[in-house]
């Protein structure tokens, strides 16, 4: 056999970096490798994905790049629905890599592109029954895949007090909370998310920071797993990436940045606290955006100073324009938290 | 579903291995085995071939003990004989025969024990290994852990990891193989042991293996990482960490009376964590053994748990020599 579970196995797995005597940064080169690679051996374990099968799914994003390298290795025909927000650098590479793209021109008329971009994937499935759709947002196997990051974690590290991180299908951060939990069931958990996305209440809008936050809500949000809960704008998000770059030499994209302020400020409040946050990958994407001080000075907000703490809203569905913070108290969402 | 499918065992015994020098002279012979208060983690992992291995850390016990002698016959020649109810230990000694190319010689063995059977002490598994020992060392010829395993398992089915004394081991327990070496000897502990269920013996062997779910097999992958460290850097919270999970997760599957409110305790009293015989019925609570206060915290602890129903039957020490750590 060409390949086996462990082909990726050194590229999927976060570089730990200390950034502060309590901090430590957990760094991806493409995090989404790990629970695409897992949902496909489970499917290929369980017999819904055949040799040279077909796998078709909805991304604009690094999902669809990992699908495609894992696809590329594993011979598999891939078929990605993606929207105008697909990037003509992630274009190319996922050409390259031999996968098939469906752009969707028009949004649906309910839930915006990304139920017309559903819409195609079931169309698509339709017509290939025996195709496999990985459906990140929903598949259990995208949270249980992240056991080997948090195998890394404790061994590296130790027990660990907080555990912060970007919010988008929730794999990651419920899947992580659940498996440190387990061994330390007082963990805290900061999920980070942007205004205008569904995930921890805000009402569905245009969001410019990219790769966090949603607007439906993925059923892979295990919203009882987090304590605290921040939203974080593109510039401010932007500004704390180049921080992260000047400082620390981490060169991450954009949701590492805002990971970076949001645990920057915890650390160094709860001195007591060993916390890790996480930093989803890296910057290569973005450097005629992110990087490149031409486009953001274009950016609204931009000369803004960064604040050095957050706001605190007690109502997550309030209008949110600047990093704020939200006492989530591991309550289901809708639900009361739990005492 | 094949790629469900749990290892088969494939021992090495099974296969062409000779031992060269098979004539020699031969004596009674002597074996020692000592017994375990459960496990420190007990579960199973996706290992690189996909395949579900199973795997438990024993935390062995000084204190419990079964001595082995064997007094090897040519007379009795493929003739053995065991005490009443050790069907295993014969099994254990043809095995043995057989691996040493005594086959043509039979004999007796006696046993003796201090383990009670059905609370998941290893009273099993330490009568096989002292057994395998004893035959051994009849014909001068001490065996490597691995082999004793290989030969356990053989002779059992399944097997608790004590023939590897103070060696920290992931054992595959059905397999008879070592997973990974985890270092020489567990953290300085202090365990406090409750039988949870003095009345009930199980028959660990016929109790069925756990089913574990997609979700548990990714846990134990999780906790596996931990107990690393905690093995490596001798740090008694980590592992009682690791212990809490493990017996957490056992109790969907094999579940021990009183275990909440027994983990109530081991928090208020400062204890490492809560620690459980897999597929028995004896729990312990685990605290560092250095601590400067251990005789106040343990006897606080044993005060609550008589208050519960839970008397402790007795407590012991994994600290047989002296473990110098760095911090």
């Amino acid at each position: 056999m060409l390949h086996d579970h462990t082909t990726f196995v050194d590229y999927e797995l976060p570089r730990l970096t200390p950034l502060a005597p309590n901090l430590v940064g957990a760094s991806f080169f493409l995090m989404k490798l790990l629970p695409a690679r897992f949902m496909l051996d489970q499917a290929e374990r369980s017999g819904k994905l055949k040799p040279g099968g077909r796998i078709c799914e909805t991304t604009s994003g690094t999902f669809g790049l990992a699908l495609a390298m894992l696809s590329a290795v594993r011979g598999y025909h891939l078929t990605l629905v993606s929207d105008n927000a697909l990037d003509s650098t992630l274009q190319y590479r996922l050409c390259d890599l031999g996968a098939h793209l469906e752009i969707v021109e028009r949004p649906g008329a309910t839930g915006g592109f990304q139920q017309a971009r559903l819409d195609r994937v079931n169309d698509y499935l339709a017509q290939y029954p025996d195709a496999f759709c990985p459906r990140q947002y929903e598949n259990p196997d995208n949270p249980r895949a992240y056991a080997s990051v948090a195998e890394l974690i404790t061994e590296r590290l130790g027990n660990i007090d907080t555990l912060i991180g970007t919010v988008g299908s929730g794999g990651s951060m419920s899947g992580l909370a659940r498996m440190l939990r387990l061994s330390n069931p007082d963990l805290k958990v900061i999920g980070i998310d942007t205004p205008a996305s569904v995930v921890f209440g805000q009402k569905d809008g245009p969001r410019a920071l990219r790769g966090l936050g949603n607007s439906l809500m993925p059923k892979n949000v295990d919203h009882c797993q987090f304590d605290e809960v921040h939203w974080v704008t593109a510039a401010e998000a932007y500004q704390a990436t180049r921080e992260l770059h000047r400082t620390h030499a981490l060169f991450q994209g954009g949701t590492s940045g805002a990971a970076f302020m949001v645990a920057r400020w915890w650390a160094a409040h709860k001195p007591e606290q060993k916390s890790v946050v996480i930093f989803p990958d890296e910057g290569n994407r973005y450097t005629s955006t992110i990087y490149n001080d031409t486009y953001l000075q274009a950016m609204e907000g931009w000369s803004d100073r960064l604040l050095e703490a957050p706001l605190t809203v007690t109502d997550p569905s309030c209008h949110i324009y600047r990093w704020s913070r939200h006492n989530w108290n591991r309550r289901s969402l809708g639900g009361e938290p739990h005492v | 579903m094949d790629g469900n499918r749990e290892y088969t065992p494939n021992l090495l015994i099974n296969r062409a291995v000779v031992p060269i020098g098979s004539v020699g002279a031969y004596k009674a012979g002597h074996g020692n085995a000592t017994g375990h208060h459960g496990e420190i983690i007990q579960g199973a992992m996706r290992n690189q071939d996909r395949i579900i291995h199973r795997f438990l850390v024993t935390l062995p016990c000084n204190e419990l003990y079964t001595q082995a002698r064997f007094e090897p016959s040519l007379q009795l020649a493929g003739h053995i004989i065991v005490p009443d109810d050790k069907a295993k230990s014969r099994m254990a000694i043809e095995i043995t025969l057989k691996y040493l190319n005594r086959s043509d010689f039979g004999g007796q063995l006696h046993l003796r024990s201090n383990i009670e059977k059905g609370f998941g002490m290893g009273s099993s598994t330490t009568d096989v290994v002292a057994t395998i020992r004893a035959v051994a060392d009849a014909f001068g010829r001490p065996l490597l852990p691995e082999i004793v395993a290989h030969l356990a398992v053989a002779a059992e089915t399944a097997s608790d990891a004590i023939m590897f004394e103070d060696n920290c081991v992931m054992f595959a327990q059905r397999r008879g193989v070592v997973l990974e070496y985890l270092g020489s000897g567990l953290p300085p502990l202090h365990v406090l042991s409750i039988n949870t269920a003095r009345d009930a013996p199980l028959d660990t062997v016929a109790t069925p293996a756990a089913r574990y779910s997609d979700w548990e097999l990714q846990s134990f992958c999780a906790l596996s990482g931990m107990i690393r460290r905690a093995i490596r850097t001798g740090d008694p919270y980590l592992l009682g960490r690791v212990a809490t999970a493990s017996a957490t997760i056992s109790q969907r599957h094999i579940p021990k009376p009183a275990f909440e409110e027994i983990q109530v305790i081991a928090r208020a009293n400062d204890a490492c964590g809560v620690q459980v015989s897999h597929s028995g019925t004896v729990v312990g609570l685990l605290f560092n053994a250095f601590c400067p206060n251990l005789n106040v915290m343990v006897e606080s602890a044993s005060k609550d748990l008589s208050s519960i129903g839970m008397a402790p039957d007795f407590r012991f020490s994994t600290l047989h020599r002296r473990h110098e750590y760095a911090s």
